[in-house]
């Protein structure tokens, strides 16, 4: 990958407000702000506000209050420079639609062509190396609908690679996906963020965030908490994040009541656990060596 | 024999009827694609007739039909558009009530001020008495929304595929809407008068849901689909020679029977080819059970 030079990158969210017109008041006063060289999870419940922020960031939804800037400008200024890609969830996406593998990847590099949409020989190579970097290039042919659900997530990865998109946002990357394109994803995100990039993903896999995310933000209709995932990311928040969603097991495999060095804590919301030593802190750290 | 088929094209004006739908029908096929895969085939059908006051009240007006049948269309769209917004009714109930509504409003203005033949031509259509300025004008919509699907289809399709992406990365997609949506209106128009308001939706969505039946690639939809539209076109606006004018039933009739040749035959997304691979799937399955069972018996 050609190196983009490496102006300075930050994403903030500054006290955002978004109201449905049916009154229903989506985010509160919402705020956190992220540099460069960053994986950060947003973790809440369904209908906390997740999508309304990914929105808000996109452009979508105009905050009611607050305010969302990229490199200090609002986020139509970035989006003209192609700063934010968006990674879908498959359910958004029409499978059926007549396009290959090829054309979605194409799709990403639209914001650099001219009125015409002509791929360049740019263009051209930039699709080519971004569908080897997730391993699709023996499918560029293939119409979407003909892929595994791994497949099919890495083809919209791929787009945001052509996109050079600084700024990534993934929404629920794991859903319906392999073992081995999740670990493919997550060794790409860390790619990614040794570049200098901000990749912000939403998920529900509560096990997985410590393992790959370096920060973590917890909403539930607004900011609950936001920090290093070390400190942030710890039972106590977890349960005002989630408040009874939150599945919570106490296993002892000593059997000893009276010690609770050997106890841990499994936490989940129905989809993969976290586990946690006794004091509701993480049992290991992150690793920081990527932060730069 | 061959000397009566071929007296159509004897007539000056019987060509032109052909080339001019041959137009109309490819235009509105191209446009096909991007109304049937962005899911707004009823929306479509309802402002084709929602035009219908418009063309009727225009005419009584003398102006030209086109700005009647537009304000019409464009009212019926923003009075769909805000009653979606007031109420919890579901948009398909929006549509059906606000087009039906429209159409009604026609016919009942029809009643009261007894229409001309010109008015029945725009609901029922009749190629051969359309005037030489409504034909002009039908030529100039179709050259126009030919030469924008032409230059912006990329974009379009973008829109119609992803349109969450078209924003984060730059693209105007309000204004890509109301492209597809004044090409839409426009298109449907300009068709009205070829094959009247009650079978214009036909022509746009027909070709191109055969057209997706056929091709998995964006640009082949668009050839095949145009290229059927301005066939059968042709061909309908040819047999009106014989039909007293009505060329709208043969069109949509020879359009309806492609469509439904290609949804038995079509090579991959056809019935038969459908059943024949679930065929080989099921002996594929048998064989191998057969040969597993096979080798425990020889294992024991």
């Amino acid at each position: 990958m050609t190196a983009t030079p490496q102006t300075s990158l930050d994403l903030s969210v500054k006290n955002v407000s978004v109201a449905y017109s049916n009154g229903h008041v989506a985010l509160h006063n919402a705020s956190f702000t992220l540099g460069p060289g960053t994986i950060c999870a947003l973790v809440g419940v369904n209908g906390s506000g997740k999508s309304t922020l990914f929105k808000s960031i996109m452009g979508f939804l105009r905050p009611a209050r607050g305010s969302v800037t990229i490199c200090g400008e609002p986020v139509h200024k970035a989006h003209k420079k192609s700063i934010v890609a968006y990674v879908p969830q498959a359910e958004e996406v029409d499978w059926s639609f007549p396009v290959t593998v090829r054309d979605v990847v194409m799709m990403g590099r639209y914001g650099y062509m001219n009125f015409l949409r002509i791929a360049r020989a740019e263009d051209h190579r930039i699709v080519e190396e971004s569908l080897a970097r997730v391993q699709m290039l023996d499918f560029a042919h293939r119409q979407i609908g003909e892929l595994s659900g791994g497949q099919k997530k890495r083809v919209f990865i791929a787009r945001a690679l052509a996109q050079r998109g600084r700024i990534i946002l993934l929404d629920e990357p794991f859903t319906g996906v392999d073992v081995q394109t999740e670990l493919a994803i997550i060794e790409l995100m860390r790619e990614l963020r040794q570049q200098g990039h901000i990749i912000l993903v939403s998920t529900h896999n509560l096990g997985a965030v410590p393992d790959f995310c370096d920060q973590v933000v917890l909403i539930n209709r607004t900011v609950l908490a936001f920090g290093p995932t070390a400190t942030t990311f710890t039972q106590e928040n977890l349960a005002r994040t989630f408040g009874a969603s939150l599945k919570h097991l106490r296993l002892d495999h000593t059997d000893n009541p009276a010690d609770a060095r050997n106890e841990l804590v499994v936490v989940t919301d129905d989809e993969q656990a976290l586990v946690l030593g006794s004091d509701g802190q993480l049992n290991r750290l992150p690793e920081q060596e990527a932060r730069p | 024999m061959i000397d009566q088929l071929l007296i159509p094209f004897t007539y000056e004006y019987m060509v032109n009827a052909m080339l001019v739908s041959a137009l109309v029908g490819g235009v509105c096929a191209c446009l096909s694609c991007f109304v049937m895969l962005k899911g707004w085939s009823l929306l479509g059908d309802g402002l084709s007739h929602a035009v219908v006051p418009g063309v009727a009240v225009a005419y009584k007006l003398g102006w030209p039909f086109a700005i009647g049948a537009y304000i019409a269309g464009m009212t019926a769209a923003m009075g769909m558009s805000y009653l979606r917004s007031i109420t919890r009714i579901r948009q398909d109930a929006i549509i059906g009530v606000v087009y039906t509504t429209w159409f009604a409003a026609g016919l009942v203005f029809l009643s009261i001020y007894p229409a001309s033949v010109k008015i029945k031509n725009i609901v029922f259509g009749n190629l051969l008495l359309i005037a030489p300025f409504d034909i002009r004008q039908m030529v100039v919509v179709s050259i126009v929304a030919l030469g924008v699907l032409l230059l912006k289809w990329k974009d379009l399709r973008l829109y119609c595929f992803d349109p969450s992406h078209a924003r984060t990365i730059g693209l105007n997609t309000w204004a890509l809407e109301a492209t597809l949506l004044v090409l839409m209106a426009g298109v449907a128009i300009a068709a009205l008068q070829a094959v009247g308001a009650a079978l214009v939706m036909a022509m746009l969505i027909t070709p191109g849901a055969t057209a997706y039946l056929l091709t998995d690639r964006f640009g082949r939809m668009m050839i095949l689909a145009a290229a059927m539209g301005a066939i059968t076109s042709a061909l309908g606006a040819y047999a009106s020679y014989y039909l007293n004018g009505s060329a709208g039933g043969t069109i949509v009739v020879l359009q309806t029977l492609v469509f439904l040749v290609t949804l038995v035959f079509a090579p991959r997304h056809g019935i038969l080819a459908g059943k024949a691979r679930a065929k080989a799937a099921a002996e594929d399955l048998l064989a191998r059970l057969n040969r597993e069972s096979f080798t425990q018996e020889a294992a024991r």
